[in-house]
């Protein structure tokens, strides 16, 4: 399988302090891939850097055979990355379907003086977007009924479909998803794994995690990478990060590292 | 979808674009005159001489004021709009004592240099005081709810109710002010020549008055006073963590508060001596003084790099330089633009000014 | 039962003040008035559900209203008309108040009983009161002897410019501090192509197109280079370019440019300077021919037209891919470049199809009193159209036109007229020491200084709040990025 995202040697450094350093990472097209680290470990530097918030001090980043170095947010969406935020970066006082309708906004075509005169392609083009939009928030199961909702007023995980929503409407090849379960609780933890499933499934979407949530990373990823200190430590299926004594080291700490591989002996024995 | 599709990426860098512009702007209209500038003051360096020491004058008032927008900006962030207009309120103050004192050109010097002095403490304590009693009554509250155009309009605000008050000031014709707001309301105050005029230089063809000399010597003392203060004393130190991290400083038991007020009061302090100083100097105040006044000491302070107190001071002295230079090379008339002209390059060409770092923006 | 009696009170206070302030038959203006603002604010503050309650909630309303009207009236006539020397006149003021009790109730009571209708009978039935209000308000200024029209057009051309200034601050909520700039660069360019300056004289529908391009470049020109700046330096930056305007047209009028030792240009006259650009060029229509300056009504209805087209235009944008992305911007920035908006070219917009709505204006304007000169656009016209934004509420139109009425009829009528019946007042006293007090232009400042701060303070979402705000509890960060 073809990689959707290559990054080399991608280092920055804020005044003297490394956030993330010489990373190479490969992102499989079709795949979910999940990042993880302890905190501090420079996971959302390195999102903020394929989405273009931030320019790399050195490496190359290549999505889809296209370099994004260098490139503002909104090109960067437009070549087809989408992206939730880890606190979630709604736009308050817009209801849940114009919330979505921004998502849409590279993929629509309508100019000032197209607006202006209210020409049918643009009618049409404003329809159209407005029942993707309903059909995006039936998508990720937010209530129909919610979406003329201010979405400030959203209980707190809608809020985080919403956002998802909001990220599928820029029509995105890969997805970047920074926390998507941050603050939920079991249950809507788990109708989130599915919903993160269904993406890949059935729109194809290829995904990439940022979670602390390590039952939902080692079930549903297919690869996981390992940040810690701005360093990738590891990278490699699920069932080789649980056992991967530097993982373990970097969560844990020296001495329970340690005392792992002392159980797993005596285990063993 | 099991292909890849590469979409087309076109890119508008309208930051260079916007760069661009005025490079070539600046270029084809300024390029000429300054040529023609540098020449006329190479051929006259007694004048240049002269305009650069009124430029120092300048820049000693307008440093002081930069200081004000500086120290408030540092902490809150906040353009403190009404900043030049407390100077004016300051001028406006010190006028009225001078008035009540009945202190004339005919005051013998063992009672005038005193009584100056306090009124110059007693201007710095009311300007002080007034921006103090701003924050907590209309920026405090605006500033936990987390946008910024709120406070900054809520400024825009109060430097209009201030001008209004400097306007209404006028009408204040006690008899114990022995009449120095004149008998219009709104015309230009004057103030008795009270500073001595003799030129040092005499006899050079440069000019640098007693007066220039007092100026300068007040404000140095005042910006050395304020630089010790900063960096050397608890509350000062208090009050550089307040402006590096306002969640840490709190948590290491600042009281945020009182040391974002501390700024309002040492910013306030330092525009009424300011106003003081520039009414003694050129013996006129008037409502609408500060809007100028505003205009330059803010991009003094911008082209120190805001937030940095020694660049406050590099700034006004530069922008103190530059209006002087203007004032005889190019018009008086267009000494705004000019200022402003340089505002916007450097906001344009390296946001964080001479002195001002750029290693991590805050988000 | 507390909400719908304070706000009655809202009308009763606008028409007693007017009452008060403009004597004459302006009493029945007020009683109009007061029924308007009534018939707005009393449904705003409780919903009505049937056409029974309304009109009974009118006529309590737009009672308290009319009393309070009548109370003006009488006040005005019977204890201040004399001191100031107009004889009290026992049939005019019953005019006055019958005129006030006649016109305002019913509109009050209409209006409630629109305001029960759903919601597209609604908007059609508001549309249609307010139209017949301004239709006819030119003959029921002639008729009622007012003379207000001479103010009521430049009241328009203030609001129309607030319209447009709503775009840049309201919408994608960029503080721009040198808006009136643009009236200014409009109105001259206007000036230059249809007036003897230049000898160029075009008519005046082809001129105001010229205006509207004009400023809408010199907006691209300003914005490319600033609007990747922080908000606050954009405030700032545009201030500056607000005070340059005014100097560089001051100063344009001997321009000399030699390129090397060829001169291009020899002491030439760009803006007419001091003296401005006089005479411009007036409108001409068949039937009507040449707009007259003694007869304004033709002025009027041109301003009115401009106003309503601009009016429908701006809400074309505000519900289109455009307006949403300005709203995203304004709400965050950061995720709305995140969500494939490019932030830079959205905002370049606002601020064109701000400056083109203030050229516009500043077309009209020029053309109305025939004359353009330097000094009308400085910094206070600015602070004052962001007050009429953001008193009415920012991002919504029919706040904006709010705030614009109030703020220009407190400038321009209830200041100018307060402080003349003070003034008659004071003389009639014999207290001296204040009559040289001028109470029109010596609290203009505070006016809109202290709008903004309270504003600020106290309902930070303006009179009335946007749709999208209205929604929900009335919060302070309606307005910005929390970046």
């Amino acid at each position: 399988m073809t990689n959707i995202l290559e990054t080399c040697g991608v280092t920055k450094q804020f005044g003297g302090l490394t956030a993330v350093n010489d990373v190479n990472f490969n992102v499989r097209q079709g795949s979910i891939t999940s990042l993880i680290g302890p905190n501090g470990a420079g996971k959302t530097t390195f999102f903020n850097m394929i989405t273009g918030l931030y320019v790399p001090t050195a490496g190359t980043i290549t999505f889809a055979g296209q370099s994004l170095v260098g490139l503002k947010p909104h090109d960067v969406t437009a070549a087809g990355i989408g992206r939730t935020f880890q606190n979630i970066r709604l736009f308050a006082n817009m209801t849940a379907v114009e919330n979505v309708m921004v998502g849409m906004h590279t993929r629509m075509r309508a100019g000032v003086l197209g607006i202006l005169a209210n020409v049918a392609g643009v009618r049409r083009e404003e329809a159209a977007s407005r029942q993707k939009a309903h059909e995006l928030l039936d998508y990720v199961g937010l209530d129909a009924q919610r979406a003329d909702d201010v979405s400030k007023n959203l209980p707190y995980g809608d809020q985080r479909r919403l956002e998802i929503a909001r990220a599928l409407a820029t029509d995105p090849q890969l997805l970047l998803l920074d926390e998507p379960t941050a603050g939920m609780n079991p249950q809507e933890t788990a109708e989130l794994t599915q919903l993160i499933r269904r993406i890949r499934d059935e729109r194809g979407i290829t995904i990439l995690l940022i979670e602390h949530d390590m039952k939902l990373v080692m079930d549903i990823s297919e690869a996981i990478t390992v940040l810690d200190r701005g360093t990738k430590i590891a990278e490699g299926l699920p069932s080789d990060i649980r056992s991967n004594e530097q993982v373990i080291e970097a969560y844990l700490g020296r001495g329970a590292a340690a005392m792992a591989q002392k159980q797993a002996q005596q285990g063993g024995a | 979808m099991a292909t890849l599709r590469p979409r087309a990426i076109r890119t508008m860098p309208w930051r260079l674009l916007g760069q661009i512009a005025v490079a070539i702007f600046c270029l084809l209209f300024l390029a000429i005159p300054f040529v023609e500038m540098v020449k006329s003051m190479i051929a006259d360096p007694q004048l240049l001489a002269r305009q650069l020491l009124i430029g120092v004058t300048n820049g000693a008032y307008i440093a002081l004021i930069a200081l004000g927008y500086t120290l408030v900006y540092g902490i809150v962030e906040l353009i403190n709009f009404a900043h030049g207009d407390l100077y004016m309120l300051g001028a406006f103050f010190s006028l009225s004592l001078i008035g009540t004192f009945s202190l004339t050109t005919e005051t013998p010097w063992v009672v005038r240099a005193p009584i100056l002095i306090v009124v110059l403490i007693a201007t710095m304590g009311f300007t002080a005081g007034l921006n103090m009693l701003v924050d907590r009554w209309a920026y405090r509250r605006l500033r936990g709810v987390g946008s910024r155009m709120a406070s900054l309009i809520s400024a825009i605000g109060i430097s209009f109710v201030f001008q209004n008050l400097g306007l209404l000031w006028g009408y204040l014709r006690f008899p114990f002010m022995h009449g120095v707001m004149g008998s219009n309301a709104v015309a230009p105050k004057s103030f008795p020549a009270l500073l001595p005029s003799v030129n040092l230089f005499a006899g050079t063809g440069v000019r640098f008055g007693a007066k220039d000399l007092i100026v300068v010597g007040v404000s140095v003392v005042l910006l050395i006073g304020l630089y010790l203060f900063v960096s050397k004393t608890r509350l000062g130190k208090a009050m550089r963590a307040t402006a590096q991290d306002r969640d840490a400083a709190a948590l290491m038991g600042i009281d945020v508060n009182r040391t974002i007020s501390l700024a309002f009061v040492l910013g306030g302090a330092l525009a009424g001596a300011s106003g003081m100083l520039v009414g003694l100097y050129n013996g006129t105040a008037v409502f609408d003084m500060g809007f100028t006044a505003g205009l330059r000491s803010f991009t003094a302070a911008v082209l120190g790099g805001i937030g940095n107190i020694v660049g406050a001071m590099l700034g006004g002295l530069l922008i103190g330089i530059i209006s002087a230079l203007s004032d005889q090379y190019i018009s008086t008339k267009w000494t705004n633009a000019v200022v402003f002209g340089i505002l916007v390059i450097i906001l344009v060409f390296r946001p964080t000014g001479l002195l001002g770092d750029d290693t991590v923006q805050k988000a | 039962m507390n909400t719908r009696i304070r706000s009655s009170l809202i009308g009763g206070v606008f028409g007693f003040a007017i009452a008060l302030i403009s004597g004459g038959f302006a009493g029945i203006l007020a009683g109009l008035v007061a029924g308007l603002i009534n018939g707005f604010s009393v449904p705003q503050a409780e919903p009505l559900n049937n056409r029974a309650g309304a009109v009974r909630q009118g006529l309590v309303a737009s009672l308290i209203a009319s009393v309070l009207t009548i109370l003006g009236i009488v006040i005005r006539s019977v204890l201040i008309d004399p001191v100031i020397g107009t004889p009290l006149n026992i049939a005019s003021l019953l005019i006055s108040m019958i005129g006030a009790l006649i016109l305002g109730i019913p509109v009050c009571v209409i209006m409630c009983v629109i305001r029960t209708e759903p919601p597209a009978r609604e908007r059609i039935g508001l549309a249609i009161v307010i139209g017949i209000v301004l239709v006819t308000y030119p003959w029921l200024d002639q008729f009622l002897n007012l003379r207000f029209m001479n103010e009521v057009i430049p009241v328009l051309v203030f609001i129309l410019m607030a319209l447009g200034l709503n775009i840049v601050v309201g919408y994608a909520g960029l503080l721009d501090l040198g808006y009136a700039a643009f009236f200014a660069i409009g109105a001259y360019a206007a000036g230059m192509v249809s007036s003897p300056h230049f000898g160029i004289s075009l008519s005046f529908w082809l001129a105001i197109w010229v205006a509207a391009a004009v400023a809408a470049l010199f907006g691209v020109i300003l914005g490319s280079p600033t609007l990747p700046l922080r908000g606050d330096y954009l405030a700032i930056v545009t201030l500056g370019f607000g005070e340059i305007v005014p100097i560089a047209i001051k100063n344009l009028d001997k321009v000399t440019i030699h390129i090397w030792n060829y001169p291009l240009l020899v002491n030439f006259d760009i803006t007419g300077g001091t003296k401005g650009i006089n005479p411009i060029n007036r409108p001409w229509l068949p039937v009507i021919g040449e707009f007259s300056p003694s007869a304004p009504t033709p002025w009027y209805f041109l301003i009115l037209g401009i106003m309503l087209i601009s009016i429908f235009f701006i809400s074309r944008l505000r519900n289109s891919r455009l307006g949403r992305a300005w709203t995203a911007l304004r709400e965050d920035e950061l995720a709305a470049g995140a969500m494939g908006i490019n932030t830079v070219n959205v905002k370049l917009l606002a601020f064109a199809i701000g400056a083109t709505v203030s050229g516009l204006a500043g077309a009209f304007y020029g053309s109305y009193i025939s004359a353009i000169f330097p000094e009308s656009f400085r910094f206070d016209v600015s602070v004052m159209l962001l007050c009429m934004v953001i008193l009415g509420g920012l991002g919504n139109m029919s706040g904006v036109i709010l705030g614009g009425i109030i703020i220009q009829f407190a400038d321009r009528l209830f200041l100018p007229q307060f402080s003349t019946v003070v003034q008659k007042l004071i003389v009639a006293s014999g207290n001296v020491s204040l009559r040289e007090v001028n109470f029109a232009s010596d609290f203009r400042l505070l006016l809109f200084g202290l709008t903004l701060v309270l504003m600020m303070i106290l309902r930070p979402q303006g009179l009335v709040p946007s749709g999208r705000a209205a929604r929900v509890m009335p919060t302070a960060d309606a307005e910005v990025s929390h970046d």
